[in-house]
Parts: structure tokens; sequence; C-alpha cells
């Protein structure tokens, strides 16, 4: 307590961060710390804090903690009958975006490159709660990079929190679906043949010692695509080459080989292979799962799913290996992340109502809400559809983590946002009520620190 | 990047070594996928090897389908194909067993051509196949276990999509019709054109062991698919039922010495002796109608003894029904769903019990080419057998159980469709098993007619019942 | 005033009958087993089972059938056959009822089914269309069936009157014609609707339309007079002739009960009842409504609980009596008939009560149980010998007498079906 304390203290002196955002707030206090004093906090990552003091300054929570005292001078906003929850996460949304859908066979294309950062939507979706997107390129096949994003900023680099956060793979129950899985592995495959015979050359050149023209040679593919910069341990990057020559006493420890640069259509799949990268492959049977499973084969890629419900879908087949006895991994058995709509659905020809993503929890997939349609409309009742399935049986913790820290986890941003943490952003929303009560109204939503929905003095 | 890209080649390596042996890989402690050290790998992999999945189905009266029958026998499987069938079997430990006292076991059906079980998938099944889709439940519940698709086939293997294609290419389709005699003749000529360079071929290879210098007779002209046909390699289908479209054909087959399917065949009757000379096949609809040609003197039109007739002359009769799909619009009795009602309108025309079980068995797994692993219950063939409350054909029997691989797929009790009609009495199962329930007077009930085929079916198998052994015979 | 008097009155009668059901005059009748005289015809069937579907379900094996004179002299326990009678011993053979068809489309080529201007026309009659003995007719025969009632289409609300016919194999219209008019034939829900014109485009215009005319006929019954178009409506209303009504679906099947079984007090006969019509089983058991179920006989669209219902069976759950079956022919062909009950029993239905289903029960709701439906002395010798259970396809009809006459023989014929 007493080192909180400390720290509330120390932050009054810096006061600059803010002052170079242009955040278009609808509300904004004046920088500084802000104390926000609320009735209830569902912190999503460790549970329920009753009379939640929270603490924020530069965009970020500082403290969190059950009836923190306030320094004096901080300016406190006290609301006994609020709950905050984390900003929501949508990671699977073309929200604001309009374009139409691309190649069957584009995974160099990025969804970010189409952002719009005046888009209405975008603006609107915030005063639902949302704080983070996951946007992904439209088409079918394989269509693209998904970049995470926060719905607000003057520009593209202001908005993006991760870029790729994922790889849009459609799968269905087809051949042309597997095949250009296979296809592209294959690719990938050529590809690593030849950073083999590269290395087998450069190796070779090494010793006979180093010439020019390797350098050279080497140096051509670096005029690489600057939308895979963001990409962590991605191809060498400008000064990559300059390494041979500064670690060249080093010798071994690191020598300096610099790769081929993979081609484009086959770049996302060599990042996979590495783990850069993951997959959301998007299903409409329990029946492409297996074909998905098929597909891979032996790819020990990342992947999480999306998975399209309808009214009798039959994904209850595969949540897990053990019901059906299955002869491949279930749904569950991966503890992947899944994506989908807060709907109950029926079991096949019947009027058995079911409750697909409840069970899919159960069986150990991290599930991870989307608005049922990707529309306002629906991001505006989204809490209430969630709230659909909480009363049709599945926990409220399950539900808020579908909401938040989930999809935060799936785009790579768990780090930033998704629950209410020291270090994160301050990214909330305020309600009067409990998330799940029809009744609860979203009073006001903070982005960074700044009120970006709500009328809100303290 | 180097050290990266090390990494990646260690975890396929590892993911090789755990994908290698996939249906035993996930039993025990299966790690999560990011196992990478290729020790424990190995480990695993000796376990993998070690295990063997047994599966038995005890105390059933076995109709192997091939004439025998064994009462009260034990049929064993040992991952997923027959290991033995017989009396006091040893059945090791960890074995998953179905207590069958008082019911039967029959090959599962094979479906000489079927719509919609696969799912709404068609070609390339190996890609599309929707092993959860409903009417493959229903095409199991009437007890199929294979079935033809496209020009291959597959078995209705639920909950997996993987080895359930058994073969990809048996039929290449032919026309041989009256309204189109140019056809006809265009096919005599490749036939021709097929069968010469055949001839001329067999010739080079044996002449040119001697003389190095010969050419290799060119394939130029000759078409493949009619090649593949006369060497055997796939099966010449054609759909025809005018008697001199059937008799074409019959003169066609023995003129290039092949044996082709023809399905349809509804005047195949009136040249049965034609048909079983040139070693046709014969997939047949007993109900089919097709009235007589009154202008010609000859016999002629549909005969419900047409499967019979051509049975007794030697071609080999698959029956299939009327509708090859699923139809629940509720017109009962002529789709796939009753399959095996199909059969019995065969035997009302003269068709033995056996030839008719036969004819949605075995025949049609000949003719499919995979006789070798389903079709009958033999040691060495897939363990892919249905149980039933009764004779397979009377009207009344439902497949209480669909075993694929060893794999119970289907259980009466615990799909919606079919549980609520004359649910299964809870263990012990019925002693005898009468698809019906007590007649007002047990002399008037006619549902005892099916107990007339039997004794017919049955005869003297007294002397088939091995007393001990744990292996059952195989059948030629 | 008029329609509750016909109605107690059609229900008090209905309640007779039922209860005289038993003792009906066909078994209360007592065997013949005197020699026969000279000019007489006779034969004696001795067969492997006799199944005579009888009041009391009885059945003998062996048997032995005496037919005199196209009649049923005897069926009972095998024993000494009278002088003069031919014996034909058929050890092998189960005897059993000709089976009787409600409804069937088969009395000619097809074509003339409706007419189709007027909704109604009370007026027509099939038999101008009949064409005894075509092929359709002597497959029947060759199945085992072998009294039909020969309706016109369902195209019109009221399509005419039918004929109750025998499925002689070379007969004549007389010969084979046992009642003309047999019964009326009225469609309500679905097929009707389907060709209306601008009068009577709705269910609520087409009853409406049938109900002039109903009160019409009756009242011309209460006066005591009549008219050529509404002569045979009058029958129906006075309950001479039995009427069949299409309908299904859990909207239409009440609804014809309730116009034809409670307000007309009619003897109704409820033809079709599928699709989830019987989801209101229990209330038309309850109205005592006479059901002739098909050619639909399972029911999976509407139930939505993933069961396949067996429809028949659902009504004998609700207490159904003299359930029948039809095919509807050409629907399902009129030969198998005998499946309608096999599949019936399939999902769910008893086999016994469905083999009833076929002969005696049709044959009691349309008042044709003194001479046909069951194997009973003083009834026509309709018989039909098979190799086994009537319901199994596996059975192969071998010989098939109407009226004491060979009309179908396998080994004579051929095998037709």
């Amino acid at each position: 307590m007493l080192r909180s304390h400390s720290i509330l203290f120390g932050a009054l002196g810096a006061l600059t961060a803010l002052a170079g955002e242009s955040l278009a707030a609808s509300t904004s206090l004046a920088g500084g710390p802000l104390a926000i004093r609320v009735g209830r906090a569902e912190t999503v990552a460790k549970g329920v804090i009753e009379h939640a003091v929270i603490l924020v300054e530069d965009g970020k929570i500082v403290t969190i903690g059950e009836d923190l005292p306030v320094e004096r001078g901080i300016t406190v906003i006290d609301r006994p009958n609020w709950t905050v929850m984390p900003g929501l996460v949508s990671s699977y949304t073309r929200i604001g975006m309009d374009s139409e859908g691309g190649d069957d066979m584009s995974p160099d294309v990025k969804a970010s490159t189409e952002i719009f950062p005046k888009s209405r939507d975008l603006r609107k979706v915030v005063e639902y709660g949302v704080t983070t997107l996951g946007i992904y390129p439209a088409g079918n096949g394989i269509p693209g990079l998904a970049a995470a994003i926060r719905p607000r900023g003057d520009t593209v680099e202001e908005m993006v929190l991760k870029d790729p956060a994922y790889l849009k793979i459609v799968m269905r129950s087809d051949s042309a679906s597997k095949k250009r899985v296979r296809d592209a592995f294959a690719k990938a495959d050529e590809y690593d043949e030849k950073v083999k015979k590269a290395r087998e050359k450069w190796d070779k050149d090494k010793d006979s010692k180093k010439g020019k023209k390797e350098e050279k040679k080497e140096e051509k593919p670096e005029e690489k695509k600057p939308g895979m910069a963001g990409v962590e341990g991605q191809g060498p990057g400008p000064d990559a080459a300059e390494e041979p020559k500064a670690d060249a006493k080093a010798e071994k420890a690191a020598d300096g080989f610099v790769p081929p640069i993979p081609d484009d259509k086959v770049r996302a799949f060599v990042e996979m292979r590495a783990k850069k990268l993951r997959a959301l492959v998007t299903l409409t049977s329990a029946a492409d799962w297996l074909h998905w499973l098929d597909a891979i084969g032996k790819e020990t890629i990342g992947f999480d799913v999306r998975l399209v419900l309808n009214q009798e879908s039959d994904y209850f087949y595969v949540l897990d290996k053990k019901t059906y006895d299955l002869e491949a991994d279930g749904i569950g058995d991966r503890k992947i992340h899944a994506v989908v709509e807060p709907l109950l659905t029926y079991t096949p020809n019947t009027r058995r109502v079911r409750n697909l993503p409840m069970e899919l929890a159960k069986a150990g997939a991290k599930v991870c809400f989307t608005p049922r349609f990707d529309d306002l409309v629906n991001y505006k009742a989204w809490l209430g559809h969630v709230a659909e399935l909480v009363g049709a049986g599945m926990t409220r913790d399950v539900a808020l983590r579908a909401l938040t820290l989930n999809p935060a986890e799936m785009l790579g941003v768990a780090d930033r946002v998704g629950s209410l943490e020291k270090g994160k952003d301050a990214n909330f929303v305020f309600l009067d009520g409990d998330p799940f009560q029809p009744a609860t109204r979203i009073q006001a939503v903070m982005l960074d620190g700044r009120f970006v929905f709500g009328e809100v003095d303290p | 990047m180097i050290q990266l890209d090390l990494t990646r080649r260690l975890a396929l390596v590892a993911a090789l070594a755990v994908t290698a042996f996939p249906a035993t890989a996930q039993e025990g402690e299966k790690p999560a996928e990011s196992k990478e050290k290729s020790e424990e790998s190995k480990d695993g992999e000796k376990k993998k090897e070690e295990v063997e999945h047994w599966f038995a189905i005890q105390n059933g009266d076995v109709y192997t389908g091939t004439g025998e029958v064994l009462r009260g026998a034990t049929l064993l499987a040992k991952n997923g194909k027959i290991h033995s069938i017989g009396y006091d079997l040893y059945i090791p430990p960890d074995t998953k067993t179905v207590d069958a006292k008082g019911y039967r076991l029959y090959p599962g059906l094979v479906a000489i051509s079927s719509q919609g079980l696969l799912g709404n998938s068609s070609g390339d099944f190996d890609d599309t196949i929707d092993p959860f889709n409903y009417r493959m439940v229903l095409g199991l519940a009437t007890g199929i276990t294979t079935t033809g698709a496209g020009s291959g086939a597959v078995k209705l293997k639920r909950f997996s999509v993987d080895g359930a294609v058994v073969n990809e290419k048996i039929f290449s389709s032919f026309s041989w019709s009256n309204s189109n005699p140019r056809g006809k003749g265009e096919l005599h000529e490749k036939l021709v054109a097929a069968a010469n360079f055949q001839r001329e071929y067999r010739e080079w290879q044996r002449k040119v062991k001697d003389d190095k210098t010969l050419v290799e007779p060119t394939k130029r002209g000759v078409d493949n698919t009619v090649l593949a046909v006369l060497q055997g390699e796939q099966t010449a289908k054609f759909v025809a039922n005018d008697r001199d479209e059937l008799l074409g054909i019959a003169r066609l087959a023995q003129e290039f010495n092949f044996r082709p399917v023809i399905e349809g065949c509804q005047e195949g009757w009136t040249i049965a002796d034609e048909l079983g000379r040139a070693g046709v096949r014969a997939i047949v609809t007993p109900r089919d109608r097709r009235p007589k040609d009154e202008r010609q003197a000859l016999a002629g039109g549909a005969s419900i003894e047409n499967a019979a007739i051509l049975h007794k002359a030697g071609v080999a009769i698959a029956i299939t029904p009327a509708t090859e799909g699923v139809d629940l619009g509720g017109l009962v009795g002529r789709d796939i769903m009753h399959l095996p009602l199909e059969p019995g309108f065969a035997v009302r025309g003269g068709l033995s019990e056996r030839a008719a079980l036969e004819s949605i068995t075995i025949v049609p797994a000949r003719i499919l080419g995979i006789a070798h692993r389903v079709g009958s219950l033999e040691v060495g063939k897939d363990c892919d057998v249905i149980i039933t409350d009764g004779d397979v054909l009377h009207y009344k029997t439902f497949v209480q159980w669909a075993v694929v691989d060893g794999k119970v797929v289907y259980d009466k009790e615990k799909e919606l469709f079919f549980a609520h009609i004359r649910p299964r009495p809870e263990a012990p199962a019925p002693k005898k098993v009468d698809a019906g329930e007590t007649p007002p007077n047990p002399d008037a009930k006619p549902a005892d007619a099916e107990k007339e085929g039997e004794k017919k079916e049955e005869g003297g198998d007294d002397a088939k019942k091995k007393g001990e052994g744990d292996e059952k015979k195989k059948d030629g | 005033m008029n329609t509750a008097r016909t109605m107690s009155t059609g229900l008090a009668v209905a309640l007779l009958a039922s209860a005289a059901g038993l003792s009906s005059c066909a078994s209360s009748r007592s065997a013949d087993l005197s020699e026969l005289g000279p000019g007489e015809e006779g034969v004696a069937i001795r067969c492997g089972r006799v199944l005579t579907v009888d009041a009391e379900d009885n059945s003998y094996s062996p048997g032995l059938i005496l037919v005199r004179n196209g009649r049923i002299a005897y069926a009972g326990p095998d024993r000494h056959v009278p002088a003069g009678y031919a014996i034909e011993e058929q050890p092998e053979l189960w005897a059993a009822p000709g089976m009787v068809e409600l409804h069937a489309h088969v009395l000619c080529s097809g074509v003339d089914i409706n007419d189709m201007v007027l909704p109604v026309n009370a007026e027509l009659r099939v038999s101008a269309g009949m064409v005894p003995s075509n092929p359709a007719i002597r497959l029947a025969c060759a199945g085992g069936v072998t009294t039909l009632f020969g309706i016109p289409g369902s195209g019109t609300s009221l399509g005419g009157f039918g004929i109750v016919f025998k499925a002689k194999t070379h007969a004549t219209y007389d010969e084979a014609v046992v009642r003309d008019p047999g019964g009326m034939k009225v469609a309500q829900s679905y097929n009707p609707e389907r060709r209306s014109g601008d009068l009577g485009a709705t269910r609520a215009g087409l009853s409406w339309i049938l109900e002039q005319y109903n009160e019409e006929a009756r009242a011309m019954n209460a006066a005591g007079t009549s008219t050529p178009a509404l002569e045979n409506l009058q029958k129906v209303h006075s309950r001479e002739l039995p009427v069949l009504i299409h309908s299904a679906g859990s909207d239409g099947y009440p609804a014809a009960a309730r116009m034809w079984q409670i307000q007309n007090g009619t003897r109704a006969v409820l033809s079709h009842g599928c699709f989830d019509a019987h989801l209101t089983a229990p209330w038309l058991v309850k109205m005592g409504a006479s059901l002739n179920v098909g050619p639909r006989e399972i029911d999976f669209s509407s139930t939505r609980d993933g069961r396949i219902t067996g429809v028949a069976a659902r009504y004998l759950e609700a207490g159904a009596r003299d359930l029948s079956l039809n095919t509807d022919s050409p629907v399902v062909p009129q030969e198998e008939l005998f499946l309608q009950g096999a599949v019936a029993a399939r999902y769910g239905a008893d086999s016994y009560t469905m083999l009833r289903a076929v002969t005696i029960a049709p044959a009691r709701v349309f008042g044709l149980d003194d001479r046909v439906g069951s194997l009973e002395v003083g009834k026509d010798a309709d018989i039909v010998l098979r190799t086994g259970d009537p319901l199994d396809p596996r059975s192969r009809v071998e010989r098939v007498y109407i009226d004491g006459r060979v009309e179908y023989d396998r080994r004579h014929d051929g095998q037709w079906f």
C-alpha cells in the first residue's frame, strides 16, 4: 500500500506525456494523474475488487486496488454506483472498413492498409465500450493479415497496436481449401531449400574468404516490404547487412549469414512455421475442423479458430477428443482461442437449445466473442447478447474474459489491454450496474487514459 | 535467424515423430503440441508401437455373410481388423466389448451407390467428406458401412476424415445406347484400337529381349480409359435396360474380354444366359417398372424375377433401391434408408436369401474392388459389423449398433432418430429376439414369417458350430 | 336443429356400429359342412396356415378353407372335407384375406381424375371412366389386393363419387363392381387449394362452398325431396354412403373431422393424415374419427426432435380403432399396399394390427365387412395364398381367389409381382 502510495506521489511530477496526443475525446480532463473510485471493478485477470480505486497516468494504469487512499491534489472521479471493466476487445471485425473480398490466395495483403482513421463507425463503436479491434482483410481463401488497432487516432500508425496480428485463413470442406494450405506450405518448403542452399554457398564463400559480390547480393533483398517491419525477428532489417562486419570478430558465435527474403506469398507461412505469426482459421462446421487438421498435417504452426455459428452448428462433435472418440484432437484439447458469436443454437434436427460457446469454454477453448453481425446495431447490443448466454449457463467469468482478455491474447496485445492490471493501458468501460443485466447502460468509456465517451466531471 | 530456423526444424522433427502413429499417439499423457525434445517423442514412439486396440462383440449369432452362422460366438478385432471369430476366445484386458447376446452380427452392408451419406460432398471425398452429417448416421442406422460414391468407394467412417476412401477410381462410364448408334461405333473402334495396341505391345515385350532395336509400339490414337478397362485396371460401367443394348454390351465384353458392370439391366432376365456367359455383373432394382414394348414379339419389360433369373445364369447381382438418397418426405421403403428391403423383393422373385444378402454385401464389395476388406465377416478383413435385433432382411429389424474399423459408430439408443421405436431393453439383452411385440394370439402373428426364412437359411448350421478353437475358417 | 339431430343420430349409430362390431353378421354365421349338391362349385384349400383376421384374430396351422359358390363355407382347423369339393393342398402356403384399399386412383388410365371447373362436383361419378381389369388393377391383384375404392382426384373440394370394385383380372364392369356409387370423395387442405379459380381459393372459401351444398342436401333430406345433382350427396347425409376425405396436417386433419364427423354426422373416413397431423391424434380418437393413413408413413420435419415418427404408430398409441392404411396409388404402387403395413410396423406399430389395417379395418369403416376383409363363413371368398407373412416383401403371392375364382396364379400366369 505504501509503495503504491509513493508511486502516486511521484507521478504528480510527470505531466507531459499526453500533451502530444491528439485524441479527439468527447470529454477529456486536464492531464496529470487521475484517480477513479468506483463501486466495483471487474479486473478479469484477478477477480472482482469492491470499492476499487484506479490510478491512471500517462494513459496507463498505475495501480488498482480496494479502497486505496488518494493523495491530495490528485483529481478524483468518485462514482460509487459504477462498475468498471476493461475496454471490450473485438478480435475479428471489419467495422469501419468497406472494401470487397480479395484474392483467394493473398497472404501478403494487410488489413491495416485499409484503415480509415476518420471512420464514423470506428468512433461509434467506442461508445459501445470497444477499445481494441482486430481488423481482418476481406475475402475468402487466404485473404491476408489482420491488425490489432485502437479505434482512435489521426493516423494509421497511431492506431496500430500490432500488425500483423494474425493470418486469416478460410477453411471449407473442399479440395480447393486444403490444396491452398498444402501448396502454401510446399512453397515454404521450397523457401527452406533456398535458405539451405544460400547457407551452404555462404559458408563456402566465407571459407574461401568473403568477397564483395556476396554482400551486394545480400543487400538487394533488403528493400523489403515496410509493412512487415513490425514483426519481431522479421527478415533482416536495414542494418542486418552491416552486422557481419560489426561482429566479424565474434566469428562463429553469430555468423553473419543473411537468408534470402521470402516471396510475398510465402512470407506469412515462413513466419508461422517460425512461430512468429498465428493463423485464425475460419470454419463453418465440425467437418471443417478435421479437414483443417488434415490439411496442415505435420505442420506445428500456431493457430486459433473462428467458428461461424448458425442455427444447427455441429461443433459439439469436435469439442474434445474424448466424447466421440475422435482420432484427431478436439478444439478444446488444443487450448486455442475460438472466436464465436454470442448465439444460442440447436442440436441439429431438433429444438434442443445448445450453448456452444459455453461448451467450447468447458472443453478448454478460450472463447472470444465477436458481435452477432459486424455492424453497429450488434455492437450496441453486444453485452446484451452475451448476457443471453450467461442466462443460459455460461459463467460470468468466462463471458467477461471472452470479451476482453481472451481476444487480447489472441491478437497478441494482452500485455497492453484486456484486463485491469497495473501497467496496462487505461481502457475502461464504466457501467451503472452489472455488465450482464439488461437495464445496465454504459456511462463512460476511457481509452488510453482519456474519456472518449460520457460526460464525466470530477 | 539461424537459430530460429534450427528450432523450427527441431520442432518439425518432433512433430513427425508424434504424428507417425496418429491413432495411438494420443493415448496416455499426450502433451501439448509444444513438445520439442526428440527423446521424449521417441519414448512415445515405443509406447505407441505396443498399443493395440482390441474390440470384441460377444455372445451374438454371427452371420458371416459367407453362408455360415455361429451361434453365440465372439468376434474379436485388433486395430480395426477382424482377428478371430469363434468360441472361448481369449479376450485381452482393456478390450472394448459389446454384449450382443440375443442379437445377430452381419457384415456391414455395402451400398453399391448412394447420395448424400457423405455430406454435401461430391468427388474428392478425402477432402470433402462430412463425417458428422446426419445422413451418414441414417446410413449406418440402415446398416450401410461402405458405399460406392462417384467412381470410388468410401466407408461411413464417422468422426474422422482419414482413411474413409477405400478405392478411388473403379469405374469408367461408357454408353451403349440404341439412341446413339454413332456412339456405339466409336466405342467399338476405340476397343479395337486398344486391343490392337495391347497385342502389339505384348509382342514387342516378347521380342525386344532378343532384338533391342525394336521400337515400342505407339499409344497414339489409343483411348487410355478404354485401355485401362482392357487391362483390368478399371471397370467399364454401362447404364442399359433394353434387351438389344444388353446383348450388345455382352458381345463387346466377350469380343474384347472384359467384365462390364451394367446398371439397370431391366430386360436382363430375357437374355440371362448371354449375360452370364459374358461375365456381366449387374446392379438391379427388383421393383423397377418397365412396360413391355408391345411391338416386340419377344419377352420384354421389367420382371420381379429379374434378379433371380440373372443370378441363376451366373450374373453377379448387386441390388440398389429406386432412390439412392435419404428420403424423409414420408413415402417409405424405396430409398437408401431402406436398402435391406429391396433385396426382399428379389427374394419374392425367387432369389435365395443368401444371394439376397450377398447382393448388398460381398457382391457390391467385389464390384467396387474392395472385397478383400469388406463385405463379409472373415479373419483379416476390416471389422465393419452391424448388430441387429433380427434377420437383416426383415422389415422390422433395426440395426442396434454399427461398427466401422472396430469402433462403434452408431448406437440406436444414443441417436434420436429411432431410439423411441421399440427401445432396447437394458442388459441383459432379450433372450429371443423377434422384432415384434406379443400378438393377441401368438399363432396368428405374421411376424413369425421371418422364422421361416431363417430355417431355410440356417439349415444344418449345427454342423458348422465349432465348439472350440480361436480361429475361424477363411472362405475362398 | 337439423344439424343437431343429424349429429346425435350420427353418433348414436356410430356407437351402435362399434358395439355390434364383435357380433357382426359374418362371424356369427355357422359353417356349412354339407356335401356339395349337383351344379354347385366348391374348392377346399388346405394350407400351412390360415390367418382369418376375424374378431378373435384366429389363425390355424394347418388350416382349411371351404369355398362354396364363391363364398366361404368354412375357415378353421384342418378337418375332413365334405364330398364334392376339389381339394387344393398347399402345405407351404399361408392363406389370408384379400387386402382392401380405400384410396385408389387406378380405376382408369390416370387422366380421368378431376373435372377442374367447379370446386364442388356432387353430381359426378367415376364409373364412366372405369376400365375394369386394367394393367394396374391386375398388378394389384397379383399383390394380394382384392377390393378397392376407386376415386376421383383431389383437385377439387368435392371430386365426385367413387366405386367399390374387385381387382378381378378378366372381368367386365358388372362383374367387378361391388357398389356404385361406393362413396363420396372430398378433398380438403393442400391439393384443392392448388388450382382453384376465383372461387374458393382459401380453406375458408372452400369450406363455405362445401357447407352450402351440405346444408342444401340436409334440407332436402328433411323435406323428403331430391334433385339428380344432389341425390348422392343426400345419401352421404343420410349415412347410406360413406365419405372419404383427403386431408392432412395438424390443421387440415382435425378441420375435416369437425366438418364431416361432428357437424354433418356422416360416415367419414379421414384419409392421408400425413405430415404433422398425428400431433392431433388424441383429439381425433376422442371424436371417434376413422383414420385411413397413407401414403406417407413417417414424419420427420415437423416433430423437430430428431425423431423419425411412424405416423400409424402414433395414432394407435392414442387409441385409434379400425385404423386403415392406403397407398394413394399410384403414389405408392397399388400392389405394394402390404408394404405400407410393413413400414408402419417397422416404425412402431404392431405387425398384426397392420395386417388388420389393410384388410378388415378398411372393410369395416366402409361398410364392406359383411363381404370382405376377413376369412369368415358367408363372406366373399377373396383369398390370397402366399409363401409367408403377408407384410413381408419376401412373401410371394402364389394365388389369388376373388369370389372363389382363381384370378391370379403365379405358376399359370407367370409372376407379375
